[in-house]
């Protein structure tokens, strides 16, 4: 700030300045049996809050598995008509589909049985087998259907 | 090509009932009464279905299940349809795959009104997850007998017919 006579000189504050720090500090420690009680206890609330939190969660996904459970059958008594009625499809599409041809018979090739069937077991037949009457992109859009989703 | 002309297919007049026509959601809102409802049926055409792995053998007992699940959806629609829309709703539009945690609220009223008006009380959690045993009067399932062939006739016998090598080890493995 400059006063008349142009500048003031710089000089110590009123009192003096005060002692040269110049000591050593050390912070002050923990006792180490004060660090390794202090990590059980956190841990010992972790752990139960996360036994406590983990049963919960379990218990809504076992109850979502009830509800899938539960209505399984309905899908199921469903899908099997669905399949059943294909089969018949199929059997009808091949008797319109060979009749022109001489010594074919349904279910054999050529009077001689495809499948060892001897006690009237459900043939569990693959896809391809299934969709043989279906444009091709049927199956896959049936066998791949769930990636969709 | 599996079916001969003298094998048995259902027709498409036995094929054909009303289908429950509902989406994924309704079903999982609904699925635990369902369960406690039409637990007989659904458990004897399970038990039938692992017995004979024959979807044939098992149409009746299906239909059953089905039939079922009318008369309970009908039930639900009749006198708690308001709770039900809800609460499926809300499982619906809360999670990505349908659980029913962020609806316990919805799920409390349903189950109330479950209880007041039609009567079924939601079985205990993990009550679906645990083995049920079934007690049914059907008979059990068995394949039909086929004639099997004449057992082979055994080998003749070689003892005494084969001659001891001179040096054959006296002991050990090979004596």
């Amino acid at each position: 700030m400059a006063s008349a006579g142009g500048y003031t000189q710089d000089l110590p504050p009123q009192g003096g300045y005060g002692p040269i720090d110049w000591a050593k500090r050390i912070p002050k420690r923990l006792n180490g049996y004060a660090v390794f009680g202090g990590f059980i206890a956190v841990t010992a609330a972790s752990w139960t809050i996360f036994i406590h939190r983990r049963r919960i969660e379990k218990r809504h996904e076992l109850e979502v598995n009830d509800a899938r459970i539960a209505v399984f059958p309905l899908y199921e008594a469903e899908r099997h008509r669905m399949l059943l009625r294909l089969h018949r499809q199929n059997r009808d599409e091949e008797r319109e589909l060979m009749k022109n041809v001489p010594g074919w018979e349904l279910g054999t090739f050529y009077g001689e049985p495809v499948y060892h069937n001897l006690r009237d077991r459900f043939h569990h037949v693959t896809l391809e087998e299934l969709y043989a009457h279906s444009k091709w992109y049927d199956m896959y859009t049936k066998a791949f259907e769930k990636l969709e989703h | 090509m599996p079916w001969k002309e003298t094998d048995y297919l259902p027709s498409y007049e036995e094929l054909t009932v009303p289908e429950l026509t509902m989406t994924t959601p309704v079903m999982r809102a609904g699925a635990l009464h369902f369960g406690k409802y039409c637990d007989n049926q659904c458990k004897e055409f399970m038990l039938c279905y692992q017995e004979t792995l024959d979807p044939r053998k098992c149409l009746n007992e299906g239909k059953e299940v089905t039939r079922c699940g009318f008369e309970f959806f009908g039930k639900v629609k009749k006198h708690c349809a308001d709770e039900f829309m809800k609460f499926h709703e809300c499982i619906d539009f809360s999670s990505r795959d349908l659980i029913f945690k962020p609806c316990k609220k919805q799920q409390k009223i349903f189950d109330d009104c479950m209880q007041e008006k039609v009567g079924i009380e939601r079985p205990p959690v993990g009550y679906f997850s645990l083995t049920r045993v079934h007690h049914t009067e059907r008979p059990k399932h068995t394949l039909p007998e086929i004639p099997l062939p004449d057992p082979i006739p055994d080998p003749p016998s070689v003892e005494g017919r084969i001659p001891k090598h001179k040096h054959w080890p006296k002991h050990g493995l090979l004596s």
